[in-house]
């Protein structure tokens, strides 16, 4: 193993919360330990509930790993959800020449960045867990595919290990997630990218001074939060009895009162459902969010 | 400010004392539960609410727990609050003096130290104030019963003033000072220090949450400013020490107090009630041909690191004297002098005693007889007359 001394892999992943990228940093890991290499997997927990942008990563070595920080200049990026790239910059700090897999119907070529040039590569995971039922409450669950996909540009780990794996971690639901895995892996669009190599210089971030730990109410206090939402509440104006039980319950104050009914504002609507749940009319009609 | 201060002098203890700083330093809520020895400070404070003569909210309270909470709402609500306590009682409060501190509440709070059982003791001790060293709250350690008074009032033109914004405790020895009666002068006060005027608080008409989570990008800014204000407070106490002087004719110090010092080789350094006993030995001693020389800590946080480097640069031997210590390791005062005067080329030598835990008397003789070499040990046991 001597020209392999040293040598570490990196990887990132970005999902939102229940779409189980903290399951599929862990797992990879275990494939990663049952391949030969030490391993590591980190969750990163914010404020996250169901819906928020989460990370996770993982750690893959030949040598013992001491790092216990985050992961910021990763070799891998897996982004889970296409929503997401709204929201976050998943390609920060990503090396130049590394490589980044999203879930998402485009193709590589539809993907700009900072850095040289990047391993795009492509897979409709939603696809295919929908395909192969992995549902949970209704929302596709797409980490194992996601998993299929990732081994498709890193070559370190057997797709039978991860098999093996996935298998002996999900049970009875054990097929179905090693059938998707394998579908992914085969129906990965991989392509070197250009992007622009322009880095833009330091990160411009700026940190409010915290003087006091007191916050004044502004809509929306974690963000545009609609990108959470995998369902979206419809008031039924003909049944509503305008009670504002909704209006109480929204935690994020998403619903507002206009004049003399009540409106949700689909900026900051999270999709939680609470305001259907207290609704004593039933007058909140719930569908599936449609992704553009 | 005008000096037309009206005069007048009383015989009181230094719970009496506490309790008229607070009435006269307009405190508007109080919030306490009693007990010993801070008890009678409790006492005087409801019952001058109930008579009339002390315009404040009196908050009945299940245990210091809820006193220290009730403070800090209504202290964040925009009001001047007041509590007093000691030992087990300033323990229970413990994790609230952090949300104070965190909170930038500046709540003022008499402490009567006192030891913390089992072994009942209700007698003198600084471990109940010391162990909370690290709460943020700024701790002053008084040594007779005007200084109780003075330091009260001016707790709250430091705590309150803008650049600071941080917590208080007026410490005093249980008994020594708390029971004992001495004449003092009750200055009024009522053009040092106005209606409290809060930077901030909590308002119905602009709603506002306090106290929100602070992911990690934000926290650390956060206990940086708390640290920033505590240096910033030793500029605002010098300011506010200097006006009191000129208001009063009374330069209560807030920071330290030296005592022939100027030209000692050797330097005793104490905090609290004990430090009166320090300046007879120090006489003592230079009749003996010992220059010897006091340095009391008033301030113990803000740590007046630069300060006391200066004063103790250049003598040979400092002695530290603590009414407290911290098992596993030594006096904590005499650890935090070890610290900063390693900043020294070339340090004087420093000793440590721990003196007078649970109440046990502390006489000039234990200063005298440490200093010329006649109490080798750490532990000072002996009650020495
Ligand atoms: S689903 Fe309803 S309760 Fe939940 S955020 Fe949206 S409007 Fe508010
Ligand atoms: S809870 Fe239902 S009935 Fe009441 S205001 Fe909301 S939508 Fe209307």
């Amino acid at each position: 193993m001597g020209e392999k001394l040293g040598k570490k892999w990196e990887i990132r992943f970005h999902g939102r919360g229940g779409q189980g990228a903290v399951t599929a940093s862990k797992i990879l890991a275990e494939a990663a330990y049952l391949s030969g290499f030490e391993a590591q997997s980190i969750p990163f927990f914010g404020a996250e509930r169901r819906g928020a942008p989460v990370m996770a990563f993982t750690r893959v070595s030949y040598e013992a790993i001491h790092e216990r920080s985050q992961v910021y200049t990763p070799d891998y990026v897996i982004v889970l959800d296409p929503i997401i790239l709204d929201a976050v910059d998943v390609f920060r700090g990503l090396k130049d020449g590394g490589s980044i897999v999203i879930n998402t119907v485009k193709s590589p070529m539809d993907f700009q960045f900072e850095q040289g040039s990047l391993l795009v590569a492509t897979v409709d995971a939603t696809g295919i867990a929908i395909k192969n039922n992995l549902l949970v409450a209704g929302t596709p669950v797409v980490n194992m595919p996601m998993l299929g996909a990732f081994l498709k540009i890193f070559s370190h780990i057997e797709l039978e290990t991860l098999e093996e794996v996935v298998m002996k971690k999900f049970g009875k639901n054990g097929k179905a997630n090693v059938a998707a895995v394998r579908e992914a892996y085969e129906s990965t669009v991989v392509e070197k990218v250009r992007g622009s190599g322009k880095p833009s210089t330091e990160d411009v971030r700026r940190k409010r001074a915290v003087t006091m730990p007191v916050s004044t109410p502004s809509p929306g206090v974690a963000g545009r939060t609609r990108f959470w939402r995998d369902f979206r509440p419809e008031v039924d104006y003909d049944v509503c009895s305008n009670c504002l039980s909704c209006w109480l319950h929204c935690p994020e104050s998403a619903i507002q009162r206009v004049g003399s009914r009540i409106e949700i504002d689909y900026e900051f609507c999270k999709g939680c459902l609470v305001c259907s749940a207290v609704c004593p009319k039933k007058a909140i009609r719930v569908s599936r969010e449609v992704v553009v | 400010m005008k000096s037309n201060t009206t005069r007048a002098v009383r015989i009181i203890t230094g719970n009496q004392a506490a309790a008229l700083a607070a009435k006269n330093a307009k405190v508007r809520v109080v919030a306490a539960y009693p007990i010993t020895p801070a008890t009678p400070v409790v006492e005087e404070l409801s019952k001058m609410v109930e008579t009339g003569e002390m315009k404040a909210h009196f908050i009945l309270v299940e245990s210091e727990h809820s006193a220290m909470a009730a403070c800090i709402g209504a202290s964040a609500a925009g009001s001047r609050t007041f509590t007093a306590t000691s030992s087990h009682g300033l323990a229970y409060m413990h994790e609230l003096l952090h949300y104070a501190t965190n909170a930038r509440t500046p709540v003022v709070m008499a402490v009567a130290n006192r030891a913390i059982g089992p072994g009942w003791n209700i007698w003198a001790d600084l471990s109940d104030s010391i162990s909370q060293r690290d709460t943020g709250w700024m701790q002053f350690y008084c040594s007779d019963n005007q200084e109780i008074y003075d330091t009260i009032i001016m707790a709250y033109r430091i705590a309150e003033h803008r650049d600071v914004l941080l917590p208080a405790m007026v410490c005093y020895d249980g008994f020594v000072l708390s029971h004992t009666a001495m004449p003092i002068e009750i200055t009024d006060v009522n053009d040092f220090i106005d209606e409290y005027h809060p930077v901030w608080r909590l308002d119905f008409d602009e709603p506002s949450t306090h106290g929100n989570i602070l992911p990690p990008d934000y926290f650390m800014e956060l206990r940086r400013e708390v640290c920033e204000a505590h240096e910033r407070a030793l500029k605002v106490m010098k300011e506010v020490e200097r006006e009191f002087y000129e208001y009063s004719g009374r330069l209560t110090p807030l920071i330290l107090e030296e005592y022939r010092l100027e030209d000692a080789d050797v330097a005793m350094v104490t905090m609290g009630a004990i430090s009166s006993e320090a300046k007879i030995a120090v006489d003592e001693l230079r009749k003996r041909g010992v220059k010897a020389g006091l340095l009391r800590l008033k301030a113990f946080r803000p740590f007046p690191k630069q300060e006391v480097v200066e004063k103790l640069g250049s003598v040979e031997k400092v002695y530290v004297f603590d009414r407290s210590v911290s098992p596993g390791f030594d006096g904590q005062l005499f650890s935090e002098l070890k610290a900063v005067l390693w900043d020294l080329r070339s340090p004087p030598e420093v000793y440590g005693r721990i003196v007078g835990l649970g109440g046990r008397d502390v006489t000039s003789r234990v200063f005298e007889k440490a200093v010329l070499g006649e109490l080798d040990k750490k532990w000072v046991m002996e009650v020495i007359y």
